[in-house]
């Protein structure tokens, strides 16, 4: 039995593993990824250098501010201090922009149509800045006086949690949103792909009849069973390069600001927190696959295979996307309901648990669930795979799994 | 030894088998013929454990054939399904494998079958390449490459020409020779003649005829004879005993009413000495099948 098992499983891995289909499909978003970063990176070098170079006309003391500053502002000061030059050099576009101080209250920035970006929020800080300060003198004000009228009001963002630990609340809300739409997208496009291809195998083995000869061997719960662990086993694989191959990236990238950022957003991600995810979504593919398992042992041919999995395209839609809507509101009963509901709860729990919305029992009882779930419509699905994969029916698909069900013969 | 007995499947008010009794042995090939719709793959599939019997048992030495059983048997269905993309190595090693074959053992024992069967192609090659009677040679190979004790066939020569049917026969025979237990269905009479040592012939899911081919066809006297010499189709027809003459090449095929008229056609037509060729021969299966066909309408 066991060795039956293991030749199905290495034979339904092998034969997709060696296949074109699987690396387009394995390579293609890496691919597509490679692109997207090679235009983005082509782009910004064809534009060349971006510093504007601006000209500051008027009180020479506030220029030589602006040239210790031209750094920090992300502009080049020009040496041209006189206005008429200025104007020139600003028609003959050699210069982005001309700041004219015309007193203490008011400048005028000019700029061309063909200037590169200028920060005029900048601009217009370290003005008002000087400006205080002017008015601060006249005022009889001291340094620190100035210095306390001149500090901006503090409003930090923090999240109170149930430990009485806190954390930094920006960085959480775009955590758990990235944690929430990144397992959506990723269940969905596993469940896409794999369950297509699950069915699509079972159909051509019994379009082609070979399941005859294949039952004569063995017994159908081998097929069954074997057919969905050697597909589970390339998806678990799928994942894994990419694991590989963003680990890889990482290293190779982690001085990159994107990719610094990137990993200061998620550090608030537990290792126990980053475990029970992936379960989650492992037994969540598992279960689609049994789903689609059960559903291809009842179609006739390759043509209904579209057929047969919209249902569950559909189901797995649904998760996708709540996945995108419940992080604005976790509490809502709906979403506390669809939480502990297997094929949906994988898109729910692992976010309202980040969130601190959820508990760890409640988290481990919604997995749970999905785990018994699992195990009963693998039961249950063998006794349907059994029964239809060589029987030919003329029915709509969906009729004869409602059949199936009802009937107890 | 393979025992079916009183075997029977029915799907709804349809019998499509109804009390069969068989006994297939090592070394002994078991023809099964019948028309379409006789029983003939409903058994198979009874056998094969596809669907469950009615009522009646299937037993291998007296007991239910098992799981590990069905790795022994060699099946090939009536219809013929590979996959298309892998290569006859990849295809065959798979099913030899599922039999508890070694991959080793398959990809070295594939050279002398591809050899033998006279497969047009490497092994290498994708089924989807293949002619229909190469890919049908394939299949063969499929299902006795890892040497099975009891071998199924279902139409196994469907769709091949002479020569290709004539190395299938070979095969059978050679494992037969090495003491597999056979049972095959076909609607060439000529060929169950040719290579079984028993047949059933099933109508409508009854078994009516079962025994030793030579013996059946006694059973139903010597009732043919095949005459060659200076006669007309109206002096034949006109002689006692006689129910129809129909000419056949050289000569004519007479059918007789009983065994000894056959020596009163011979005195006759011997009368005037040499003739060159006189033969009194049973019906073939074929004159058998078309009689009993027509006889339980």
């Amino acid at each position: 039995m066991l060795n039956g098992l293991n030749v199905v499983i290495k034979q339904t891995y092998r034969n997709h593993f060696k296949s074109r289909g699987y690396w387009l499909l394995v390579l293609s978003p890496i691919i597509f990824t490679a692109i997207i970063g090679g235009i983005v990176f082509g782009v910004t070098k064809m534009q060349g250098n971006t510093t504007p170079t601006v000209a500051i006309i008027g009180n020479q003391n506030v220029r030589q501010i602006f040239v210790k500053s031209d750094k920090t502002l992300d502009m080049k000061i020009s040496s041209i201090t006189d206005a008429k030059q200025a104007n020139t050099a600003l028609d003959k576009q050699s210069l982005d922009g001309v700041v004219t101080i015309t007193s203490n209250d008011n400048a005028t920035l000019t700029t061309q149509p063909k200037s590169n970006h200028i920060n005029k929020e900048a601009i217009a800080s370290i003005l008002g800045n000087l400006s205080r300060t002017q008015k601060a003198s006249s005022f009889g004000l001291t340094a620190e006086q100035t210095q306390a009228l001149s500090q901006p009001f503090n409003l930090k963002s923090v999240v109170k949690q149930a430990n009485n630990k806190s954390t930094n609340g920006d960085n959480s809300n775009t955590a758990n949103y990235g944690i929430a739409v990144a397992i959506g997208i990723i269940t969905w496009v596993v469940v896409m792909w794999y369950t297509s291809m699950i069915a699509t195998e079972i159909a051509n083995e019994k379009s082609s009849r070979i399941m005859e000869t294949l039952l004569a061997a063995t017994s159908s719960n081998i097929q069954y069973f074997g057919k969905m662990i050697g597909i589970f086993a390339l998806a678990v694989t799928h994942m894994l390069i990419y694991v590989v191959a963003g680990t890889i990236g990482y290293f190779s990238f982690k001085d990159n600001a994107i990719v610094k950022s990137f990993s200061q957003t998620f550090s608030s991600m537990t290792l126990g927190f980053s475990i029970y995810a992936i379960l989650f979504i492992l037994v969540a593919i598992a279960l689609y696959l049994v789903l689609t398992a059960l559903i291809a042992s009842l179609i006739n041919d390759n043509s209904q295979v579209q057929q047969a999995i919209q249902p569950i395209t559909f189901l797995a839609m649904i998760g996708y996307i709540f996945s995108f809507i419940m992080t604005n509101m976790p509490n809502n009963f709906a979403i506390k309901i669809l939480s502990y509901v297997p094929f949906v709860s994988q898109s729910m729990m692992p976010v309202r648990l980040v969130t601190k919305v959820e508990t760890w029992p409640g988290g481990i009882i919604s997995l749970i669930i999905a785990f018994v779930s699992l195990i009963l419509l693998a039961w249950f699905g063998k006794k349907i795979y059994a029964k239809n994969v060589l029987s030919y029916s003329d029915d709509k698909i969906m009729s004869q799994l409602i059949k199936n069900i009802t009937r107890h013969d | 030894m393979i025992q079916l007995t009183h075997l029977s499947k029915r799907f709804g008010d349809k019998i499509a088998v109804n009390d069969l009794n068989m006994i297939l042995e090592p070394g002994k090939v078991m023809g099964l013929i019948g028309q379409n719709g006789a029983g003939k793959t409903t058994t198979f599939r009874m056998i094969l454990n596809f669907i469950v019997p009615t009522s009646g048992t299937i037993t291998w030495d007296n007991r239910p054939i098992t799981q590990k059983d069905k790795q022994k048997i060699g099946f090939l269905p009536e219809e013929r399904g590979l996959y298309q993309k892998l290569t006859i190595e990849e295809q065959i090693l798979y099913f030899a494998e599922l039999h508890g074959m070694s991959r080793a053992d398959a990809k070295s024992e594939l050279t002398h079958w591809l050899k033998r069967l006279d497969v047009v192609g490497k092994a290498s090659d994708k089924v989807q390449s293949l002619s229909k009677g190469n890919a049908q040679k394939v299949q063969m190979i499929a299902s006795l490459i890892f040497k099975p004790e009891f071998i199924i066939l279902d139409e196994p020569f469907s769709g091949l020409d002479p020569v290709n049917t004539s190395i299938m026969m070979s095969e059978i025979m050679r494992m037969r020779d090495q003491g597999a237990m056979i049972i095959f269905s076909s609607h060439d009479m000529n060929n169950v003649t040719k290579i079984s040592d028993n047949l059933t012939m099933l109508k409508q899911g009854k078994s009516i005829l079962q025994g030793g081919v030579q013996e059946i066809r006694e059973q139903f006297g010597r009732t043919k004879v095949y005459i060659e010499g200076p006669f007309s189709r109206e002096e034949l027809a006109h002689l006692p005993g006689v129910i129809n003459v129909i000419p056949q090449g050289a000569g004519f095929d007479l059918t007789i009413t009983e065994d000894h008229v056959g020596h009163d056609i011979f005195t006759y037509v011997t009368k005037n000495g040499y003739i060159p060729a006189f033969s009194q021969q049973p019906p073939t299966l074929d004159d058998i099948f078309r009689q009993e066909v027509a006889h339980n309408a």
